[in-house]
This record gives structure tokens, sequence and C-alpha cells, in this order.
């Protein structure tokens, strides 16, 4: 697949001015959990290709190529409370020797096209076709209006796999703009259709989101060991409010969500970022998502399949974000970021140092403890660190 | 008849004095119409030097239009920098982040414009602040100086606090021939002298006197970044629905 898209871009990649740019990253961790240390990491290349055959024409693709070392090959079981799992994979009544051990997952080394796309500019509006980053929303660590993506709560900037769409940005009177985007599915049920108005009224940013799709979630039938899909018609109503008050940045986004089968859910994020005249800069976030769940009594294997696959934004309803960094000089930063599940009381910290060791090279470490009972959702984990090195080019 | 003399040549004197000794506001009238050209759209470097030597080199390309109220810098190199831009509004009061790595666009609340813009020694109000410190200062003309063998005008402008600008306190020295700025010295609250800029290498590019070396010296940290213009043009109209969103994601 890859070949053959290399091979129709050949020729714009020969005759149009075209740039490739990317990224080595490297990186090694070391998680404690269940009373055993695990080593892992990969090495990826990324590699961005960019042409402009025309001067209002972009054509841009970028292949990642991923490759896991150590333990690649992890059970599930480990992360998740014993009582989730064990009434399911070790009954009471069934003989020891039929009860099973693990849930295996693996990490596979991936070779992909990430983005593909063509981008065409006009006098009122841009045009993107193709395989996609599309980053909705106005929070920092939780969009609850993005229905493309679940960010990684210890590193809610990492960048977000494509999505094939079709999407239009229409520049309406003033500073009002029209987002429509169309993410094909098997049928038209299925595909996203999504509309976002962009206005500015005085000082604060404002964002009217209404969108449809069918959402996919999975349950894990008992009786097979299989997973299966849930399908569910899902229509939202959403929107966010960005601007200041006294100085300090405020934010709110949210979205209301219609659902087919199921009962209908809030979810809401808010919050707050200021910077000291000393760099020093701070940024608190609250999620609250109705389609959590509340009490961690309450939690089953499919919340927990769900939020590892991405299905939702949260395991469980109220979190707390917050991160504090503060630049030593110009080429170190020092962070803390931290957030808390409010429902089960477990918590992750995570002081880090980034360090631009030389031009285009960052050096990223992260330690990351975990707080809270060993059920819940933090607390099930004990430590880990993480070394990161990434070199652009 | 000598009586009417001695007024005349009174007069001529007083009004010769006065036009010799401008006043402040004046002066910064004439420094802003030079210094802030109704639109213009310029390619930079940008070099960082730490205390210990260390150098980072940036290159960006920036817009500007409305004699400087709107502005949108986008960073060409080096990789890591590339694409990403700037978009400050209303003289730097209102600035949006484009992070081209996960194409999201942020809002930066106003307690960030002072801050350094990509670890250099010029904060966001410094690029982007346009000719708003006609309104944020009160500038005193204290009288004639040379500086580097050139006589200057030294001025110093004083923040008028409601305005909430973004030095207490600043000291400009420019030029008696065109009102071009050479050095300015910027202070921090306890009225010390916390950067310096210093203006260099000033060329009449399409007849506006531009400074193409511009090196700020930050005297609290012992850093220095370097701005050099590699082109410049003020004969650039933005296109419609240039300073927005869309564009800042190009």
């Amino acid at each position: 697949m890859i070949r053959k898209t290399f091979l129709l871009l050949l020729p714009i990649i020969l005759f149009s001015q075209s740039n490739f740019f990317g990224y080595y990253e490297g990186e090694f961790d070391q998680l404690k959990f269940a009373n055993q240390t695990y080593n892992y990491g990969y090495n990826k290349l990324r590699l961005d290709f960019e042409a402009n055959p025309d001067d209002v024409v972009t054509i841009g693709a970028n292949i990642n190529i991923q490759k896991y070392f150590d333990n690649i090959s992890w059970n599930l079981l480990d992360f998740l409370p014993s009582e989730i799992w064990q009434p399911i994979f070790q009954p009471d009544g069934y003989p020891e020797e039929m009860w099973i051990m693990e849930f295996p997952i693996a990490l596979l080394d991936t070779l992909s096209l990430d983005n593909v796309y063509l981008k065409a500019g006009f006098k009122h509006f841009d045009l993107m076709v193709g395989k996609q980053q599309i980053s909705l929303g106005t929070g920092y660590a939780w969009n609850p209006t993005d229905i493309f993506n679940t960010k990684q709560l210890l590193d809610p900037t990492y960048e977000q796999t494509g999505v094939n769409a079709v999407r239009a940005e229409i520049s309406l009177k003033g500073r009002t703009n029209l987002d429509a985007i169309l993410s094909p599915g098997k049928d038209w049920n299925e595909s996203v259709k999504m509309l976002q108005l962009k206005t500015r009224l005085g000082r604060f940013d404002m964002q009217g989101t209404i969108g449809q799709y069918t959402w996919q979630r999975t349950q894990f039938n008992s009786t097979t060991f299989m997973v299966d899909e849930q399908n569910n018609l899902r229509t939202l109503y959403g929107g966010s409010v960005v601007g200041e008050l006294a100085g300090a940045g405020v934010w709110i986004e949210g979205a209301w969500n219609q659902l087919e089968n199921q009962e209908d859910f809030t979810e809401v994020a808010i919050g707050t970022d200021y910077t000291f005249k000393n760099s020093l800069y701070i940024i608190m976030e609250y999620l609250r998502n109705e389609n959590g769940v509340s009490s961690k009594d309450n939690l089953d294997i499919n919340n927990y399949l769900q939020y590892f696959m991405g299905e939702t934004h949260s395991l469980m309803q109220d979190y707390l974000f917050g991160f504090l960094s503060y630049p030593v000089n110009d080429f170190i930063q020092l962070s803390l970021l931290g957030f808390g599940n409010l429902n089960d009381n477990s918590a992750a910290l995570n002081p880090q140092i980034s360090w631009n060791l030389f031009q285009d090279v960052d050096l990223i470490i992260m330690y990351n403890h975990f707080l809270g009972e060993d059920n819940t959702e933090f607390g099930v984990q004990d430590w880990g660190w993480r070394i990161r090195l990434r070199g652009y080019f | 008849m000598r009586n009417i003399l001695s007024i005349i040549m009174f007069c001529s004197m007083t009004i010769f004095a006065q036009e010799a000794m401008p006043a402040g506001a004046e002066l910064i009238e004439k420094m802003s119409d030079i210094m802030t050209q109704e639109n213009s759209t310029a390619i930079m470097t940008q070099t960082i030097t730490t205390s210990s030597g260390k150098q980072r080199t940036f290159e960006f390309e920036m817009f500007t239009a409305n004699e400087g109220e709107k502005t949108l810098m986008r960073y060409l190199k080096p990789s890591a920098a590339r694409g990403q831009a700037f978009l400050m509004l209303n003289n730097a009061d209102d600035i949006w982040t484009y992070f081209p790595r996960t194409k999201r666009v942020r809002k930066l609340s106003s307690s960030s414009k002072n801050q350094k813009v990509q670890g250099s020694d010029f904060s966001f109000e410094d690029m982007g602040s346009g000719d708003s410190w006609k309104e944020e200062y009160v500038s005193t003309n204290l009288g004639t100086e040379k500086y580097n063998d050139t006589d200057c005008w030294k001025l110093e402008s004083i923040g008028i606090p409601e305005q909430n600008p973004s030095y207490p306190k600043m000291a400009v020295f420019m030029r008696k021939s065109d009102f071009y700025p050479i050095k300015i010295d910027y202070f921090d609250d306890d009225y010390y002298i916390e950067k310096t800029l210093f203006m260099e290498n000033i060329k009449e590019i399409e007849g506006v006197p531009t400074a193409i070396k511009m090196t700020m010296k930050n005297h609290s940290e012992g850093t220095e970044t370097i701005m050099v213009t590699i082109s410049i043009t003020y004969h650039w109209e933005p296109p419609e629905n240039f300073f927005t969103e869309r564009e800042l994601k190009k």
C-alpha cells in the first residue's frame, strides 16, 4: 500500500518543490506494577513529505516506522483490578486448570502511512482531502467535542493518528468560520458528519459543534471470550468558549451526546492557565464525563476495554488535571504534571525535565508516581520512568 | 524700533528653541511614524546566545498590518520549530499559537504577552505591540546626547499603570537626523535596566530606514538575541482574512 502510494506520489516529488522532514524518536520506559518491573521502549522514525505543485495546493504525507523492544507482550489483566477480571476469567466453582490466566496484548511494530492528504486554498475556503490529523476542541487534557482522538494523559500534546476525511474550512463574515468535516464510514450512518461554527465575541472565541456518527464500542462477550462491537448512533451538540478573566486564560468545552440505544450523556471540561512574570506557567483543568462510571464498585471489564481502545475520554466521571512548568534557562524546562481521578481517589504525579540538548535535539526525562489503592485506576501501577530522545531533521 | 527688533529676536529665539527641543510626545509620534509602517512582510533570522555561549538559530517569516496592530509570525527553521506560528492581534493583547505537530491552535492569555518568544530575549509584546507605546507611556525629551558618535535625542518613557505597559520605564536614544531609535533600554519593576535593544546596520529600504540587525541584550540573564533581516518589503497588501486562524494553520 505504502509502495503504491509513493509510486503515485513520485512524479509530484520529482517535478515540484518538495520538502522532506521529520524526526527520530527513541523512548525507554521502566514500569513497576503487580510486584514486577518491566522494561520496554521503541525506536520511531517519522518521515514527512510536503510538495506544492501549485501556489495554492499542498500535498502532504508521513510515514511512521516504529519498532518496539524488550517487553512487547503484556497481560491486560495486570492492568485491571482483580475484582474486575477474576469473576470472568477465574470464576468460583471452576477448577483451577480451567482458569484463564492472561489476556495477552502485544505492542506491534508499525510501518504506516499515518497521513496522506491534498490541501487546496481558495479565496474563501480551504479544502483538505485524505488521511489527516483532525484535532478538535480547546481543552488541554480533554476535548469533549473531539470524537476522533483521545489524548494520553501523561502526554496530552503528542501528535494524533490521521483520519480519512474531507474537510472544508470556510471563511464567513468577519472572524467567523465554518468547519465542515465528513469522515466516510461503511455507510452514511457510520460516517462522521460534523459542522463547527467558530466566531469571536469581544475577547472571547466561541465555537458551536454538531456532529453525528455511529459510535462503535468494544463489548467483551464472557460466553465466547471474544470481543464484539456495539453500535450506537450518536449525535453530538457541543460548544466551547475561550477567553480571559483578570489576565488568566479561561475555557470551557462541552458536549451533550444523544444516543440511540443508551442514555444521553454530557461531557464538560473547564480550565484556566496563567503565566507569572517569572515565567512560571500553571494550567488546571477539570473534566466531568457522565459517560464514565461514577463509582469503582460499578466498573466492569467493558469500561476498561472501551477506555483502553480510546472509545471514551475517561474511565470514570470526575478528573482534575494540573501542569506547572518553569524554564530554568532558555534550553531547560522543569515541569510537574499531575492528574487525579476524583471518584476512586487515585492520582499520578509526573515530574519531568525537558532539555534542548542541541539545535533540533530534545531530551525528556520523566518519572511517574502513582497513588491510590491497588484496585483504583492509577493505583494499580506503582511507578515508572520514561526517557525520550527526539531529533528533528 | 530697537524694542520691536528685540521682541522679534526674542520671539524667533523662542520658536527656534522650541524647534530645537521637541516635546517627548512629538518625538514618539515621529519615531512611531518611521518604525511602524502600514504593512510589511519580512524573513528574519533569530540567533539566541545563552550565558554559557550556547547558540540556537531560528528563521521565521513575519507579516504585519495596520501599523503593527496585527502580526503573524511563522517559523521556517529549524526543523523542530518548523510551521509553529503566532497570530497577534490588538497590539499583542490577543495571541494565538499553532502547533503543527498536533494541528492545534491555542489562545494564550494576556499574562503570557511579556514572555519570551521561542526562548529568545524578545517578548510577544516586543514583537507585536506595534505603536501601542504612544498610548501606554508618557515620554519626556531629556535633551541631546551622543551615542556611538551619533547626535541623538534622549527620550524617557514612563509607563501609565492603567494602560498595563510591559515595562515601567524605557529610555530611547534616537537619531536626530531621522528620529530612528538606535538604542532602547527597558527597565524592570525596580527601575534597573533589564534589557537593551541595539538597532544596527540601518539601511533605507523602499525609502524607509530599517535596522537590518537588532540585538537584544538581557542584562539580568546574561543572554542575547540577534535578529537579522534577510528580506523585507513594505509594499505588501494583506489578502482578505489573512490575519485569521485559517492563515495561522497554513
